[in-house]
């Protein structure tokens, strides 16, 4: 894939287009004129991003600035907090999600998540926790699930670790290890992207460098978009790199471009330490 | 436009820190140069042993400026123009020592010639160490000012300097031909120039440097007409 070039984003009305300049790049999400608002507060403003297909792409902001918002609408998942409204539309691989004909459910089985805290299903087994997203579509074949548990473990890189406790609990495992799991059982549904909201944040450094390690290599695979507040973090494992403020995209880019010269003195001033 | 202070107030203070020795660094290698050239045209033994004698003071500098730069990588992962002034800082000292080098090469065939009778062909150095001097002085204000228009400027004038090397060069060794008896002196003249076109080479270096830390432009290695 050609890298796209740099797109800087005019603070001024209206918004910003953050679009890879170079069409040969295929994109998986078209956002378009998205806003969010949860009851009055307006959470997202007007943002217009298109998201690389097979890269990672990394949304960094200060606490507030939206980035968590931003993701969650990628599959739905901030309706479930009361009072949401959207405007704008978020298009993947074309089809409009917003769209009064698409089930949330089918949304989120196309886009899986992976949260800060690693959440596996307290009462259930290791091997259970990977497929239960297929057991509750109503899969019940067990060489196909047991099939489907090895392959996701093994491309959530805990296979090796966890072939010969697959019946122990979940929590029972390390919190590395956890959270291998919950992408695990993200990937048993077979989605075509990952959405990871700052996924090492309560990881050790061997650890996170497991959970980037595997970013990496999925990447082939998937197109995954991660929130993170950690820079250096960002700089390591995403293609591109966006930044908010205040609910805005401020600069959209490559990520060497970002964090070697970026275009926006906001983003320099957040990126350098200069304010948060 | 002034950049606002880090929250981490560690950070600015390293910074600072690297950017006057830096400084420091600039103005010691610069005396340098001077007494070098100094000792040449005065034939002045003393002012060269000065000029040698600086040098052991710039490559402590350069140590103590290789040393800040990587630990500030350490500790704070610098990004965006943090991160090139680092880097660059880290390149002007190498630049810098390197310059303070041959102002010792200059001191020491300077003595040489002093030990002989004068030789008028040392004026022909004398344009070359303004051009060289006034290029080294621009650099480093490039550098220290972030002015990107006065880095450009620097580099073009390296290609006078390279004339008048080849000049003088050429005029020196002429008067070998012609007078065999002062060979040596010739040569050390000689070798002066190479040293100050030598000079101008890192002050271009530095010139570089300094446009990459202000704009993240790589200029190096460019023709007149922009291409590789």
């Amino acid at each position: 894939m050609t890298p796209p070039e740099q797109t800087v984003v005019e603070r001024v009305e209206p918004p910003v287009e953050a679009t890879p300049a170079d069409e040969s790049v295929r994109c998986t999400f078209q956002v378009k004129n998205l806003s969010i608002w949860y009851g009055e507060k307006r959470a997202i403003n007007n943002v217009t991003l298109d998201i690389a297909s097979n890269a990672v792409t990394a949304i960094i902001g200060p606490s507030g600035c939206g980035k968590s918002t931003f993701i969650r609408a990628l599959n739905r998942m901030h309706e479930l907090v009361p009072k949401t409204r959207v405007e704008g539309t978020v298009l993947l691989q074309g089809e409009d999600l917003y769209s009064s004909s698409v089930d949330p459910a089918v949304v989120r089985r196309r886009v899986g998540m992976v949260f800060q805290k690693s959440n596996p299903f307290p009462t259930m087994s290791i091997g259970e926790n990977v497929v239960i997203g297929l057991r509750l579509n109503g899969v019940r074949d067990r060489k196909f699930l047991n099939e489907r548990l090895e392959r996701s473990l093994r491309m959530a890189a805990l296979w090796d670790e966890v072939k010969d406790d697959l019946h122990k609990p979940g929590t029972s495992l390390s919190g590395g290890q956890q959270q291998r799991l919950c992408i695990a059982r993200a990937l048993a549904v077979e989605p075509e992207v990952l959405l990871m909201d700052e996924p090492c944040s309560a990881l050790d450094p061997i650890a996170t460098a497991k959970i980037e390690e595997l970013i990496y290599e999925l990447k082939a695979k998937y197109t995954i978009v991660t929130v993170t507040h950690n820079m250096q973090q960002a700089g390591r494992i995403s293609d591109y790199t966006a930044f908010f403020y205040l609910g805005r995209l401020v600069e959209f880019g490559p990520t060497t471009k970002i964090f070697t010269n970026p275009g926006e003195r906001q983003t320099e001033d957040y990126i350098t330490g200069r304010f948060g | 436009m002034i950049a606002p202070k880090h929250i981490l107030g560690t950070f600015d203070e390293a910074l600072s820190s690297l950017r006057n020795n830096v400084l420091m660094m600039s103005g010691l290698t610069e005396r340098s140069l001077e007494r070098a050239m100094k000792g040449l045209f005065e034939r002045n033994d003393n002012v060269c042993a000065n000029a040698i004698a600086d040098d052991e003071e710039i490559d402590q500098l350069e140590k103590q400026i290789d040393k800040d730069g990587v630990d500030i990588l350490l500790r704070f992962q610098p990004v965006a123009s943090d991160l090139r002034r680092v880097v660059a800082a880290m390149k002007l000292s190498s630049n810098l020592e390197r310059m303070a080098d041959q102002a010792t090469t200059i001191a020491r065939r300077a003595r040489k010639l002093n030990q002989h009778p004068p030789l008028p062909e040392v004026e022909l150095i004398r344009p070359m160490y303004e051009q060289a001097m006034s290029m080294f002085r621009d650099s480093v204000d490039a550098f220290v000012r972030e002015d990107v228009d006065l880095g450009r400027a620097v580099v073009p004038r390296d290609e006078r300097l390279d004339d008048l090397n080849r000049v003088a060069s050429h005029k020196l060794v002429d008067r070998m031909a012609q007078d065999p008896d002062q060979l040596r002196g010739y040569l050390n003249l000689i070798f002066v120039g190479r040293c100050l076109e030598r000079v101008g080479d890192h002050a271009t270096n530095i010139a570089e440097d300094a446009v990459y830390a202000a704009a993240a432009e790589d200029i190096r290695h460019q023709t007149a007409a922009g291409s590789v």
